[in-house]
């Protein structure tokens, strides 16, 4: 086992699980991803330690192993508890204003189709560039500004309507 | 809203879903942690993977081979008893895609029976039916009434196994069959051989014919494949037997920290009976494996399509001597599947490291 593994785990572990929990919205299915994805990537090391980036290559085997079908029926299992209001208020001075409309936020983003979200996520999060986006997600980069593009169109029309889970 | 500010309010929410990771130690330790443990191959086992072998009843036994586990048991500990295991591989959802009934001696010596899934057997409270019947029918009644269906599958499994051969089943183990997809990617692929190539939409298998290293997908296809092949559901026991001795070979081969790891992935694939203590069970396997099919009759029409008559009969009479205390060799009376790529096989020969399968 080359030593940079073990430097690679400690150094990048936190971050991928943060990566994956942001990407399934579900910090369990995100740790089985990652435990797994690490175990391969470990007798595959000779070949991934020798690439430029590593972390963009265990990242993007993150990522499939999330758009992956056999990952699918866990996924599909978003929870929901998240309060949905009505409207956003157009006053962000209240804190605890500001915190519903992000949990809020996160409860719309957890029900986008997930190529879509894993878009989203690279470049909000990760801050990856389109071409680095497109890399990940094995697509082309017109792909990936549309499926952004359809995201937050989604987000946009969504706040705007009124919720039906509204007591 | 502008969008700049939709989406500072994204990188706040994305950002607050990512800290609701767990806590990457809790992982780490997970990762690394086996690495220092003093007896690798008995974590290996008791969290898992042996049962998961000797599911098939192979790998354990092989497994155990390098951690001299034998030298390893207790003197202080209650004489071992035999105990009888009921080994059910899962494809997924609720089909039974194998059965095996394995008998640990009291020297942790391992016999173990393939019981073919298409037997026609007498299901209790049901009637006649095929004996992977018995789980789906049970599992499907019991999740309907909001019950745990894998316990109610188990339950009439056990029930008809031990109505036809007789035998009382001490414990069980489950599998979901994806496990090997899993574990022979971990590996880096099992190696296995193929008398001619073989391609079967059902299953997903294309496989070419030859010596070749399986892993994932193919790996499961090849283990799950009965459509194509000339004996159906026979040869696919051939199958397994071939491709878990090929996989032993490899776990073994492994070092002891991916073998722990290779038990944490096994480990979420399984499920045993919560009164049995895997860690004794485990420590006093020992590298003599024995397998077999039970006796069959002819290919019958049922209401199910085609089955296998089985004569409850023969069974009882084959595992009696099978099971016997002692008992060593080639077992006598039991099913033998022709294997075609070699000229010395004799009835009950077991399917060597090598083997080209069908």
């Amino acid at each position: 086992m080359p030593a940079d593994y073990d430097q690679f785990v400690t150094e990048r572990l936190d971050r991928l699980l943060r990566y994956a929990t942001a990407l399934t919205c579900d910090k369990h299915l995100a740790q089985d991803i990652v435990q797994d994805v690490l175990l391969r990537a470990r007798q595959k090391w000779a070949r991934i330690g020798a690439v430029d980036v590593p972390y963009l290559y265990v990242k993007r085997m993150v990522t499939n192993e999330y758009l992956s079908w056999r990952r699918r029926r866990a996924a599909r299992d978003v929870s929901s508890t998240h309060v949905v209001l009505d409207d956003l208020a157009p006053s962000v001075a209240d804190p605890a204003v500001r915190h519903a409309e992000r949990d809020e936020m996160r409860a719309r983003i957890a029900v986008l189709p997930r190529k879509q979200r894993a878009a989203l996520v690279l470049r909000y999060y990760e801050d990856s560039t389109d071409a680095e986006i497109a890399e990940i997600l094995g697509c082309a980069e017109g792909t990936v500004r549309s499926h952004i593009s359809r995201a937050l169109h989604t987000l946009r029309v969504n706040e705007n309507t009124p919720s039906e889970v509204l007591r | 809203m502008t969008d700049t500010r939709q989406e500072a309010l994204i990188r706040e929410a994305i950002a607050a879903e990512a800290d609701q990771a767990v806590d990457h130690r809790t992982v780490l330790a997970n990762l690394h942690g086996a690495r220092s443990r003093r007896r690798p191959l008995a974590l290996f086992a008791a969290t898992g993977l042996t049962a998961v072998a000797a599911a098939v009843a192979v790998i354990v036994p092989l497994a155990v081979d390098r951690s001299a586990a034998p030298s390893q048991v207790d003197p202080a500990a209650p004489p071992a008893t035999a105990q009888t295991v009921l080994l059910i591989g899962l494809d997924g959802s609720a089909n039974t895609d194998s059965v095996v009934l394995a008998r640990v001696g009291a020297d942790g010596a391992v016999s173990a029976a393939s019981l073919p899934r298409d037997s026609l057997v007498d299901i209790p409270g049901v009637g006649q039916g095929k004996l992977n019947s018995a789980y789906a029918r049970a599992h499907q009644a019991a999740e309907a009434e909001g019950r745990d269906g894998d316990e109610a599958g188990v339950e009439s499994l056990t029930r008809t196994v031990e109505a036809l051969t007789g035998v009382e089943v001490d414990h069980y183990a489950s599998v979901d069959m994806a496990a090997f997809s899993t574990l022979s990617e971990a590996v880096g692929g099992v190696e296995v051989c193929l008398k001619r190539a073989s391609r079967d939409p059902l299953s997903g298998a294309d496989l070419r014919a030859g010596p070749q290293s399986l892993s994932g997908a193919q790996a499961l296809a090849f283990l799950r494949q009965r459509h194509g092949l000339e004996n159906g559901e026979l040869d696919r026991i051939v199958r397994q037997q071939t491709f878990l001795r090929a996989l032993a070979k490899k776990v073994v081969a492994s070092d002891p920290a991916q073998v722990a790891d290779l038990a944490r992935v096994a480990a979420r694939h399984l499920r045993v009976d919560p009164g049995w203590n895997l860690v004794e069970f485990a420590a006093r396997l020992t590298p003599t494996v024995r397998t077999a099919i039970v006796p069959l009759g002819e290919v019958v029409d049922s209401e199910q399509g085609q089955a296998l008559s089985v004569d409850p009969a023969a069974v009882r009479e084959f595992l009696a001597g099978f099971f016997a205390d002692g008992a060593t060799g080639a077992p006598t009376g039991g099913f033998s599947v022709p294997l075609p790529a070699t000229e010395t096989q004799k009835p009950g020969r077991t399917p060597q490291d090598g083997d080209c399968v069908r």
